[in-house]
Formats: structure tokens, C-alpha cells, sequence
């Protein structure tokens, strides 16, 4: 059987645990990205940042907005 | 649904040319917002990024989305564009091209990527299957069969 204090650290590290998880999720759904495949069936995430990246992304946002 | 010509495509019929590319285009349209219930708006274009129907309303639509498929094709370099998928916090936009045609659609946030792409393929292919005299049907990306 477990010593009390043990119950309660255990208690408190899976309630820190959820929390971080919960944050990786967010982080991850908030994440944007280009991808593109080309006919070569090659594919290709176009880093955010780059020129191209930033005007697609601008042009997709126009587009969401517009709806 | 309309055409950006402002034609109807009640009857349905498969007509010659422009008009019946524009009415197999808005039929496939509602086609695909049936099959995707995130799909929030839709529209097809010709090889020259002309529409050729769109499920928005807003006039400017048709005109950000032609700069879309713009900037996708300057972004691929020296590769040919297939396809895209651009995901933003409120929203994802995909696009595909088939047999000179693309089909760009705005969809709600955590889609089924591949589905959606497969969905647009085979919407387009049917645009296509349906215009025997569409030139666009002649040009073309070559076809594959992949998804």
C-alpha cells in the first residue's frame, strides 16, 4: 500500500501531466503550414518564414475570411 | 449554386462548350458540399485561373482565390503543381489541379486531408468526364490515377 504523501504527489504529477498535454494539443492545432505535392508525386511543407510560404498563406487567409 | 457565367444549371444537361463545363461545374460543386458538410466554399477554374463556377457569394471570392492558385504555382519552382493543402487557425484551404482545371475549397479547421483531396480529384475528373469537347479535357497534367 502506498504511503499517503505518495497518493498525493502521484495525484498532483498526473494533474501536471494532463496540463502539459493539454498544451502540446494546442500548440499543435494552432500550428499553420503550406504544404504542397507536386505531379512528380513528390511533396513538400514550405517552411514558414519564406517568402512563398508567407504568400500563400496570406492569400488562404483572404480566402477563409471571405468564406 | 450559380455559375459565374450567371447561367442556371437547373436542367442539368451537359451542353457544349463553356456552358456545359460551367454547369457540370456547379453540379459537381454541390456534389462535393454534400460529401464534405465542413466545406464552407468552393469554386473551379480553368487552366487560365478564369472561374468557371464558385458556391460563394462574394464577388471578390473568385479573384482571391485565382491568387491563390497563383501563388501555389510560384511556390512549387521548377516542380509542376498537383495539389495543396494551407491550414490556418480559422480555417484550411485546399486546392487541386486535374486536367487543367483547379478546384480550390475552403473548408472548417481539423478536415480529413486526404479525403477532401481524393473528393476534389474525383469531382474534377467528373467536370472533365462530363465535357467531352472541353479543351480542357486535351490539356492537361497528365491524369494519374493516384489520388
Amino acid at each position: 500500500m502506498l504511503k499517503p504523501h505518495r497518493v498525493v504527489i502521484d495525484k498532483v504529477s498526473s494533474y501536471t501531466d494532463e496540463a502539459a498535454a493539454f498544451m502540446r494539443r494546442r500548440r499543435h492545432h494552432r500550428r499553420e503550414f503550406v504544404r504542397i505535392r507536386f505531379q512528380s508525386g513528390a511533396e513538400s511543407d514550405l517552411p514558414s518564414g519564406a517568402p512563398e510560404a508567407d504568400r500563400i498563406a496570406a492569400a488562404a487567409r483572404r480566402l477563409i475570411e471571405l468564406g | 449554386m450559380a455559375d459565374v457565367n450567371g447561367k442556371s444549371n437547373e436542367s442539368g444537361a451537359n451542353l457544349p462548350g463553356d456552358d456545359g463545363l460551367a454547369a457540370a461545374s456547379a453540379r459537381v460543386l454541390e456534389n462535393l458540399a454534400e460529401l464534405e458538410p465542413q466545406l464552407i466554399a468552393g469554386g473551379i477554374f480553368d487552366s487560365e485561373r478564369n472561374p468557371v463556377a464558385t458556391t460563394s457569394d462574394s464577388p471578390t471570392w473568385a479573384r482571391e482565390a485565382a491568387a491563390l492558385l497563383e501563388a501555389l504555382e510560384a511556390g512549387s519552382g521548377e516542380e509542376e503543381f498537383d495539389s495543396a493543402h494551407v491550414a490556418s487557425t480559422e480555417g484550411e484551404v485546399f486546392a487541386v489541379t486535374e486536367s487543367g482545371l483547379s478546384l480550390v475549397a475552403v473548408t472548417g479547421r481539423f478536415v480529413l486531408a486526404s479525403l477532401t483531396s481524393y473528393d476534389m480529384r474525383m469531382a474534377l475528373r467528373d467536370v472533365v468526364r462530363s465535357n467531352p469537347r472541353n479543351p480542357a479535357s486535351e490539356a492537361g497534367n497528365g491524369g494519374s490515377d493516384d489520388a
